[in-house]
């Protein structure tokens, strides 16, 4: 059985934080989404993996390597649509095959349900079917996919996993997948939707916190590193090789650690945070509920709650996020209500005692006004003053 | 990381194995091993290249086998540290990939039931293991040890009396090859190709047999079914891990190279006696002469210390100091000329410190000291990830003499600038370099040793005639050669140097040179005199200069792609530069 991977496509919806990698290499629970998918596969024991790489495709050929991922690459020079993506991919297939999105988070559960279908599509009910290609299915076969429709017929999306085989390559002559499903559809091909699982996409960069949440729960424990004898520490927890855990730190499961990271002394994690590895967090800071990438500096006396900081990040002391909610316009999506702390693009520094309020920050940009709140939206490159 | 294959067929193991070992170089090459079962056990291991002592090895007799080529980086490459180990009895070898963490106190306690060691290998445990536990089943053997091992290991194991191989993995890659009437194992496919297509991999946890009749994987003592997979694969695809060029890979792995050298030095590291010497003669040859002079401009600054950089060719001809340290850069630790300074520092009795990325290679048998770069092995001929290992090396080096400085700290985050370096469009700046015929690099001060290394890259994988100069010595000379067809690489970044820089890059701006310009981000009187503006980070000016190296480097090779050269393998260069 052979499957292939799409991760050549950025993921602009997740901007800033697409800026230095694809949506695949995003970290969630400090691994990468697409690792996630790639698990999923060799879990079924399906060895014959092509990922498709195009945007940044150093960044994830190098990630491949480090992981000693046995998978074979093909390049995507110009990202012109999934099915081009797969198109890409023709020459080292087979006969059937899956194919599936690098970014989305998918288990193996779901991939041995879907994997023995001739044409088959994973779907799976979605509160808000707008964002997704809603599947139309009757007597027990799909019958159409309409592609973010505004007013759904159905609760039922696809979740970009497909079973196929070669002949589908007749119908993919167009930049999209879906229409090529489409277009195999009406020409009488049988195409049957299978129950996802557990399958989730983070659309928004906000979204990342919830599958964050979710995927810190099933991290396997390992407490490495040098731990102070004062410090507690209570449920599920990963520690990282060479991280130091400071006097009087406080730490609850679920958290992950990364390797190689200075927390404390007399720091706080609670649930549901994931830190990267190299990352200081400076005395008696409180991180929660957060996703904390590579290489980042949280200041003394932070505190940061539902927030997703970027790799590089340097936070001065006294910074804290303020969790609030207001709408913001957001690329291809409109306007999108949402509820969070701050989403920092990577290597953005802020000055001591900035306030973080629901706000987007761009890459590499700098807070230099200290004492100050940030709200909104700040572009890439931004100096605020 | 090191490579492993193991054979059970019709052919002569050892010629099998030792091919396979030499397609697995690139995960390793500092010494190797073959062990035969024939059915006695039969060993050939040394240090050193595959390539030089193949024959010596492919003489073992015996149709079944096991290999293994090592890149060390715990105990030095020593014959005796060469893979395969055996147990007392000498009947079981063993090879092994990956880090046997609880190797100490699995010795310990072998040691108390009388076990003897050989050597200084994580290795070695495990064939004791198997012996301690081994009653006759060598698959209940295996099954026994590798319950006690703790960390990450691919395993092949043969035994006298055993027409097997026993193979086992956990999160070190393994991987089956099912030929006609043989079978193989080892690290990757590239040692299966051209023998067999069809592939097994092996799981975390797996354990497999491989005998006369077939093969079988089990999980703990369950057998489980894997399937044969089909690989069409070729090996330089393998070996590049799908990167088009080594030398891109190589650019790419340079913010974990720069982390792992920069924590590989520790106070320790450096001998007392090498601490305060009175002066410093670096003896290097090509961009490892561009380290030593960056080190002669921070160690002067920093330590004031008197440092002098000489060329390794050139170092015959002059009198090596009469008091002071002299020390030597080599990747490979075979650089000829290098070797040959080393050597005559030896005669005038100076204390010696070599910088090298090869443990065992020759420079560190002859310098009284050695330090490290963890470069990994470098096979593209233009040096980047152990050009970068040594400046983390010099670095740490000046930091170790002289404690107080300001840069510590900076270097902790430097990794994090190549990585933003690596994301830069450099499209427009390649576009200027494609056409020319010649190109000039000017910096100063601790930008000039980065101008000729830039310079250096851009002509050896390029082709085009690039020139590194001192800013100010253009004046001197080389002005006269400037024109709109001879554009310049400008290195301008805040500090020191910065004024006198830009009335440089005016002053060729005025010849009508064109001008890429490359400075902090966001400095607008930058961008507005020069053609194209390439940013790096706003940081310490010696992460600078490292983003700087980092970025030139990318410069060359996209120039050298553009033109369709030969990355890898440029005309008329050797990797590692063995005669005078």
């Amino acid at each position: 059985m052979q499957a292939v991977i799409l991760a050549a496509g950025e993921g602009t919806r997740l901007r800033p934080l697409t800026l230095s990698r694809p949506k695949a290499l995003v970290p969630v629970a400090n691994t990468p989404i697409l690792k996630y998918v790639i698990d999923a596969l060799l879990a079924n024991g399906i060895r014959e993996i092509i990922v498709v790489v195009g945007y940044r495709k150093e960044h994830v050929i190098r990630y491949l390597n480090e992981s000693n991922l046995p998978v074979r690459v093909v390049y995507q020079e110009n990202q012109l649509g999934t099915a081009h993506a797969l198109r890409c991919a023709e020459p080292y297939l087979q006969d059937r095959f899956l194919l599936l999105a690098g970014d989305n988070y998918i288990d193996a559960a779901s991939i041995a349900r879907i994997m023995n279908e001739r044409n088959a599509i994973l779907v799976t009910d979605h509160p808000s079917p707008t964002n997704f290609g809603v599947v139309i299915e009757r007597e027990g076969l799909v019958r159409e996919i309409r592609e973010k429709p505004t007013t759904p017929d159905s609760r039922i999306v696809s979740t970009g996993v497909y079973a196929l085989d070669r002949s589908f390559f007749k119908y993919a002559v167009g930049p999209e997948v879906p229409h090529a499903i489409q277009a195999m559809i009406r020409d009488g091909g049988r195409v049957v939707p299978v129950q996802a699982v557990d399958w989730q996409d983070a659309i928004n960069p906000w979204d990342l916190l919830e599958l964050n949440s979710k995927l810190l729960g099933r991290i396997d424990a390992q407490r490495a590193g040098t731990i102070s004898r004062s410090s507690k520490l209570y449920g599920l927890i990963r520690i990282g090789k060479g991280s130091e855990i400071g006097p009087n730190t406080y730490i609850h499961g679920p958290v992950v650690i990364g390797e190689a990271c200075t927390i404390g002394p007399n720091c706080v994690i609670m649930p549901n945070t994931s830190i990267g590895s190299r990352v200081t967090i400076e005395p008696l800071s409180y991180v929660a509920h957060s996703l904390v990438m590579d290489d980042v500096v949280i200041g003394s006396h932070s505190r940061v709650i539902d927030a997703v900081v970027g790799e590089g990040c340097r936070l001065a002391d006294h910074t804290a996020t303020w969790t609030a909610e207001s709408v913001f316009e957001r690329e291809k999506e409109g306007f999108q209500k949402a509820s969070f702390g701050a989403v920092l693009g990577d290597r953005v520094c802020s000055a001591p005692f900035t306030i973080l309020k629901n706000c987007i920050i761009g890459n590499n940009a700098s807070i230099q006004a200290g004492n100050s709140t940030v709200t909104g939206v700040i572009p890439d490159d931004a100096v605020v003053i | 990381m090191c490579g492993i294959v193991g054979y059970i067929g019709f052919r002569s193991a050892a010629s099998v194995i030792v091919e396979g070992l030499q397609k697995l170089e690139y995960r390793g090459y500092d010494s190797f091993g073959v062990a035969t079962n024939n059915p006695r056990i039969d060993v050939y291991k040394c240090e050193g290249k595959i390539s030089e002592k193949a024959q010596a090895a492919q003489r073992l007799h015996g149709s079944i086998g096991v290999g293994h080529t090592r890149w060390a980086t715990h105990g030095v490459p020593s014959d005796r540290n060469a893979h395969p180990h055996l147990d007392c009895t000498g009947r079981i070898a063993v090879v092994h990939n990956g880090i046997i963490e609880n190797y100490a106190a699995l010795t310990r306690e072998l040691e108390e039931r009388g076990h003897r060691f050989r050597s200084e290998t994580d290795t070695e445990v495990v064939a004791h293991l198997i012996e301690e536990y081994y009653r006759g089943d060598l698959v209940a053997a295996v099954r026994q040890a590798i319950a006690r091992l703790k960390g990450s290991y691919a395993l092949l194991v043969t035994a006298e009396g055993h027409e097997e191989i026993v193979a086992a993995r956990d999160s070190s890659p393994l991987v089956l090859g099912i030929g006609d009437q043989e079978l193989f194992a080892a690290s990757d496919v590239t040692p299966l190709l051209g023998y067999t297509e069809r592939v097994v991999y092996l799981e975390d946890g797996d354990l497999a047999t491989l005998d006369r009749e077939g093969w079988h994987v089990y999980r703990a003592d369950t057998p489980v079914r894997r399937e044969i997979e089909h690989v069409s694969w070729d090996v330089e695809t393998v070996r590049k891990g799908g990167f088009r060029h080594y030398m891109l890979k190589e650019i790419f792995e340079q913010p974990k190279v720069f982390y792992d050298t920069l924590h590989g030095i520790t106070p320790e590291s450096l001998p007392e006696r090498y601490r305060r010497p009175s002066e410093i003669t670096v003896v290097a040859c090509g961009s490892s002469y561009h380290a030593g002079l960056v080190f002669k401009y921070l160690c002067e600054s920093t330590c004031r210390i008197p440092v002098r950089a000489e060329l390794g060719s050139e170092f015959k001809y002059f009198t090596p100091p009469l008091k002071g340290i002299v020390m030597v850069i080599t990747q490979s630790g075979e650089t000829a000329d290098t070797l040959a300074a080393l050597k005559k520092a030896k005669a005038y009795n100076c204390p010696t410190l070599a910088i090298t990325n090869v443990l065992g290679s020759s420079v560190t048998r002859i310098a009284d000291h050695t330090l490290y770069m963890r470069a990994g092995p470098e096979i593209s001929v233009a040096a980047t990830k152990s050009f970068v290992a040594q400046l983390a090396v010099l670095m740490q080096l000046v930091n170790l003499m002289s404690p107080k400085n300001d840069f510590a700290e900076s270097l902790e985050r430097a990794n994090s600038a190549i990585e933003e370096v690596l994301l830069q469009d450099i499209s427009r700046a390649v576009e200027i370099c494609r056409p020319a015929q010649h190109l000039f690099y000017v910096g100063r001060g601790l930008f000039y040793p980065i101008a000729l290394e830039g310079a250096l890259k851009m002509k050896e994988i390029s082709y085009i005639h690039a020139e590194g100069y001192a800013a100010g010595e253009l004046k001197h000379g080389p002005f006269a050669l400037l024109s709109e067809e001879t554009p310049v690489v400008a290195l301008c970044s805040p500090g020191d140097t910065y004024s006198i820089m830009l009335s440089n890059i005016k002053e060729m701006k005025a010849r009508n040179a064109p001008i890429i310009g490359i400075g902090a981000r966001g400095d607008r009187e930058l961008i507005d005199i020069v053609d194209v503006f390439i940013p790096i980070p706003e940081c310490h000016e010696l992460v600078q200069m490292i983003s700087t190296s980092v970025l030139l480097q990318l410069l060359a090779y996209q120039t050298a792609v553009a033109l369709d050269r030969d990355v890898d393998q440029p005309r008329n260069l050797a990797k590692s530069v063995t005669v005078e």
